[in-house]
C-alpha cells in the first residue's frame, strides 16, 4: 500500500459515510459471531438441560428450552457407579501414555525430517503421512490379529500401541513444521560453541519447541481419550475406556438412559476442557507454526 | 549427520512387515472344520459367556445371576464377555474368527447365518431334544438343516397399540384387512396424533418387508429374490401413500416410535416384547403399560395369514475349551424350567419350551400372553436371514424405499434397484 493509498483510506474511515459503514461491519461481526457462538454451544446447552432433566419428561413434545423440573440424579446415579471411574482410570492412564509416547517418538522423527537431509526422506514422509489414508476398519482387524499373536489383547498396551500408530504421522508433520521455523543459524551457533547433536536438540532446540511438543501431545491424548471402536475391540472388558464403557453402561438393546449418558459425557469431559484452557495459547501457536513459509 | 537407510533398505523392510502381517493375518483365519457336537458328560470346565445382555442394567443381575448358579453347581468359572447390543455382533464375530474366544454366547435370531458361516459353531442337535422347546424355537435356531442355537426367549415383531387412543378415535384394535386398518389410521389423525410410528429412518426400514410379504411377495423364492414383482412394488407404493397422507411420519426409527409411543404421540408402532419395558420407563404416563396391547397385523384379503417376522434370541456354543460344559449351561440356561420362569418374572421375555410358557408366571402376563396369541403365533424367520450379507441386503432395501417416500424415485424402479442388490449378494 503506498502512502496514497492510506491516506486516502483514512480519509474514507473518518468520513460520516465511512463512519457508518464502519459500523455496518462491526454489527456484521457481532452478529456473525453470535451466530458461532450460538451454534457452538446449542450442543452443549442441551447435553447440560438433558442431563438435569427427569426422565420422564426428557422426550416431552413440544421440547422446551429450559426444563420446568430439575434433577441430579442422573449426575448422583453416574458418581456412584464404579465401573465409569475404572473406564476414566484406564482412559488417563492409555491416553497420558499415547500422549507422551508419540511426543517422545515424533519429536526425534519431525527433527530429524526437518533438519536433515538423506536419501529417500521426502518419499519417507510421504508414507509416514499415507498411513492416514487407511480405512479404519481395515486396521483395526489386521491390529486385532496381529495383537492376538502377540498376546496383547485386553492390555493397554494394545491401545496405547494403536493410538500412537494413528498420532504419530500427524504428529511428526506437526513437529517438523515446528522445527523447520527455527532458524538454523541457532544450531550452527550451538555447533560452534562446541555441543554435539545430542547436545543440541536437547539443550537448544526442545526448549524452543515447547509450544510444539504441547500441541502434539494435546493432540494425541484427545485422540486416545476420545476413540471408541479400537477401545472397544482390543480393551477387553477390564482395560476398557470411557467411550466404550459409557456405551456399554447406558445404551441397551431396547432403550438408551440420555440423561445418564449426557451427565457422564459432560463430567468425563471436563478434564479435556481443562486441559485445553490451560495450555490453549501453546496449542494455536503449536499447530500453526510452520504453516505459512517465507 | 548421515542416513543409515537407502530406499532400498525401506522397501526391503516394508516387504518384511508387510509379509508378517499377511501370515499373522492368514494365522487368523484359518479355515474352520465342519460342525461336531460339543463334548458333554465329561469333566466340568471353565468357559466364557458372550452376551450384550451382561451390559445392561435391567438384565444384568439376572443373567449373572444364572451363571453364577451354574458355575457353583458345576464347580467351574463362568466369565462373562460383553458388548453394546449395536456393535455385539462385530466383535463376537472377530473374536471367534481370531480364536479369541470359545464357550457360549448369546446371539439375536437373525444374527445365526452370520456367525455360523465362520464354521465354528457347534452343532447343539443332541441337546436340543428332549427338553420341550417349541418347533418356532427351535426352527429359529437352525441354519443350514443344523441346529446351532438354542432358543433362549422367541417372540416376534408386531403391532404394538394404546388402547386408550384407539377407544378415543373410535379406530378398531382389530383391523382384519388393509383397507380396514387404513380406515383406523384415518380416525386416529383425526384425534391430532401420529397414527402409526411406523419405520421411515434407514436404520428400521427393514420393517417394510413384513408389509411386503403382507402384499403377497415372498422375498425370497427357490434361491431368488422376489423383491421388484408387482407386490413389493405395491407394498412400498401403499407405504408412500400412507407416508403422504400423514398417517405415518418422517424419520422415524424404533427408538423414535417407542419414545412417541411413550409420550402418548402416537398410537400404534412395531416392536418385539422386550420393547415395552423401555417404552415404559420413558413414559409420563404411569398407566400406560395396562393401555399398552398387541395386534395381530392386517391382511390384503380376509382369510389370508397375518405376517410377522420372528423375534428373539439364542444361545450358541463356540468349539473350544470348555465347549462342552459351555453347551451344558446353553441347555440348562434355555430350558430348565425354574431358571426359564425366573427368567420371565424378572425381564418379562418369553420363554421357549412348553412348560414355561404353560407355567402361572406366563400365564398371567396378560401383555405377553396376547403378544404370543396375536402376533407369535404366525411368526417366520425373515427369508433373508438365511444369507450372511443380510444386513446388506435390507439396507439397500431401506435405501429405496426411503428414496421412494421423499419422492426420488418411484416404487417400481426403487424396487427393481433394490431385487437387483438382492440378487447381486445371494450369487
Amino acid at each position: 500500500m503506498t502512502a496514497l493509498d492510506a491516506r486516502a483510506l483514512a480519509s474514507a474511515s473518518t468520513t460520516p459515510r465511512g463512519i457508518r459503514r464502519r459500523g455496518r461491519v462491526r454489527w456484521g461481526m457481532w452478529i456473525t459471531l453470535v451466530i458461532i457462538a450460538l451454534f457452538t454451544f446449542a450442543p452443549i446447552y442441551w447435553l447440560l438441560v438433558t442431563s438435569i432433566t427427569p426422565d420422564a419428561l426428557v422426550f416431552r413434545f413440544p421440547p422446551t428450552l429450559w426444563p420446568s423440573e430439575i434433577t441430579l440424579d442422573h449426575y448422583a446415579e453416574v458418581l456412584g457407579n464404579p465401573a465409569i471411574f475404572g473406564y476414566l482410570r484406564n482412559s488417563v492412564i492409555v491416553s497420558v501414555i499415547t500422549a507422551i509416547l508419540s511426543v517422545v517418538v515424533s519429536m526425534y522423527m519431525g527433527y530429524a525430517f526437518s533438519k536433515y537431509r538423506f536419501a529417500g526422506r521426502k518419499s519417507l514422509m510421504y508414507f509416514v503421512l499415507s498411513s492416514q489414508m487407511f480405512p479404519q476398519a481395515l486396521l483395526l482387524v489386521t491390529l486385532y490379529l496381529v495383537f492376538a499373536q502377540f498376546g496383547l489383547l485386553n492390555t493397554y498396551l494394545a491401545l496405547i500401541i494403536s493410538f500412537t500408530t494413528f498420532t504419530l504421522p500427524l504428529c511428526v508433520w506437526m513437529l517438523k513444521g515446528f522445527f523447520d521455523a527455527l532458524p538454523d543459524d541457532l544450531i550452527e551457533a550451538a555447533r560452534i560453541d562446541g555441543a554435539g547433536p545430542w547436545r543440541i536438540f536437547h539443550s537448544v532446540i526442545l526448549p524452543l519447541a515447547a509450544p510444539g511438543l504441547v500441541a502434539a501431545g494435546l493432540f494425541a491424548f484427545v485422540r486416545g481419550w476420545n476413540d471408541f471402536i479400537f477401545a472397544l475391540t482390543l480393551a477387553g472388558p477390564d482395560k476398557q475406556t470411557l467411550p466404550p464403557g459409557l456405551v456399554n453402561t447406558f445404551i441397551s438393546e431396547a432403550s438408551t438412559s440420555w440423561p445418564a449418558l449426557m451427565a457422564a459425557s459432560l463430567l468425563v469431559s471436563v478434564p479435556v476442557c481443562v486441559a485445553f484452557i490451560m495450555l490453549q495459547r501453546f496449542l494455536v501457536g503449536g499447530i500453526t507454526a510452520g504453516a505459512v513459509k517465507g | 549427520m548421515t542416513l543409515e537407510l537407502s530406499r532400498r533398505d525401506m522397501l526391503r523392510y516394508s516387504a518384511i512387515g508387510a509379509g508378517a502381517l499377511a501370515l499373522f493375518g492368514l494365522a487368523g483365519c484359518a479355515p474352520a472344520g465342519s460342525p461336531a457336537p460339543p463334548p458333554t458328560g465329561s469333566t466340568p470346565t471353565d468357559f466364557a459367556f458372550g452376551s450384550w445382555s451382561l451390559s445392561e442394567d435391567a438384565a444384568k443381575p439376572t443373567v449373572q445371576a444364572a451363571m453364577d448358579a451354574f458355575g457353583s453347581s458345576k464347580k467351574v468359572s463362568v466369565s462373562g464377555v460383553t458388548y453394546p447390543y449395536n456393535d455385539y455382533l462385530n466383535q463376537l464375530t472377530l473374536q471367534v474368527r481370531g480364536g479369541q474366544f470359545s464357550g457360549a454366547a448369546q446371539l439375536d435370531v437373525a444374527w445365526l447365518s452370520a456367525l455360523a458361516a465362520l464354521g465354528k459353531l457347534s452343532d447343539l442337535s443332541s441337546l436340543a431334544q428332549g427338553r420341550g422347546y417349541t418347533s418356532a424355537g427351535l426352527g429359529a435356531g437352525q441354519y443350514d438343516g443344523t441346529q446351532y442355537g438354542l432358543p433362549w426367549t422367541i417372540g416376534a415383531i408386531g403391532l404394538v397399540a394404546n388402547q386408550e387412543l384407539f377407544d378415543k378415535a373410535g379406530a378398531s384394535l382389530t383391523p382384519e384387512t388393509i383397507e380396514e386398518f387404513e380406515d383406523g389410521l384415518r380416525a386416529l389423525k383425526g384425534i391430532g396424533v401420529i397414527p402409526y410410528a411406523a419405520s421411515t429412518k434407514a436404520a428400521q426400514l427393514k420393517d417394510i418387508f413384513v408389509w411386503m410379504q403382507t402384499f403377497g411377495s415372498p422375498i425370497i423364492e427357490d434361491g431368488k429374490t422376489t423383491v421388484g414383482d408387482e407386490a413389493s412394488v405395491k407394498a412400498a407404493e401403499w407405504y408412500k401413500k400412507l407416508y403422504d397422507d400423514g398417517l405415518i411420519a418422517p424419520d422415524v426409527d424404533r427408538a423414535a416410535a417407542r419414545t412417541l409411543f411413550a409420550q402418548g404421540a402416537t398410537a400404534l408402532y412395531d416392536d418385539a416384547p422386550v420393547g415395552k419395558s423401555a417404552v415404559l420407563n420413558q413414559s409420563p404416563d404411569s398407566g400406560l403399560g395396562d393401555k399398552m396391547t398387541s395386534m395381530a397385523r392386517p391382511v390384503l384379503k380376509k382369510g389370508d395369514t397375518p405376517q410377522h417376522v420372528l423375534w428373539g434370541h439364542l444361545v450358541v456354543v463356540v468349539d473350544g475349551e470348555g465347549a462342552g460344559t459351555a453347551a451344558e449351561f446353553a441347555q440348562w440356561l434355555t430350558s430348565d424350567e425354574k431358571q426359564t420362569v425366573s427368567y420371565f418374572e424378572a425381564l418379562g421375555l418369553p420363554p421357549t419350551t412348553d412348560a414355561a410358557l404353560a407355567s402361572d408366571a406366563v400365564a398371567a402376563n396378560t401383555y405377553v400372553s396376547d403378544f404370543t396369541t396375536r402376533v407369535t403365533a404366525t411368526a417366520k424367520p425373515s427369508p433373508l436371514w438365511v444369507y450372511p450379507g443380510y444386513a446388506q441386503m435390507e439396507t439397500a432395501v431401506a435405501e429405496q424405499v426411503q428414496a421412494v417416500l421423499i419422492g426420488q424415485s418411484s416404487a417400481s424402479d426403487a424396487m427393481k434397484a433394490a431385487g437387483s442388490t438382492i440378487s447381486g449378494l445371494i450369487r
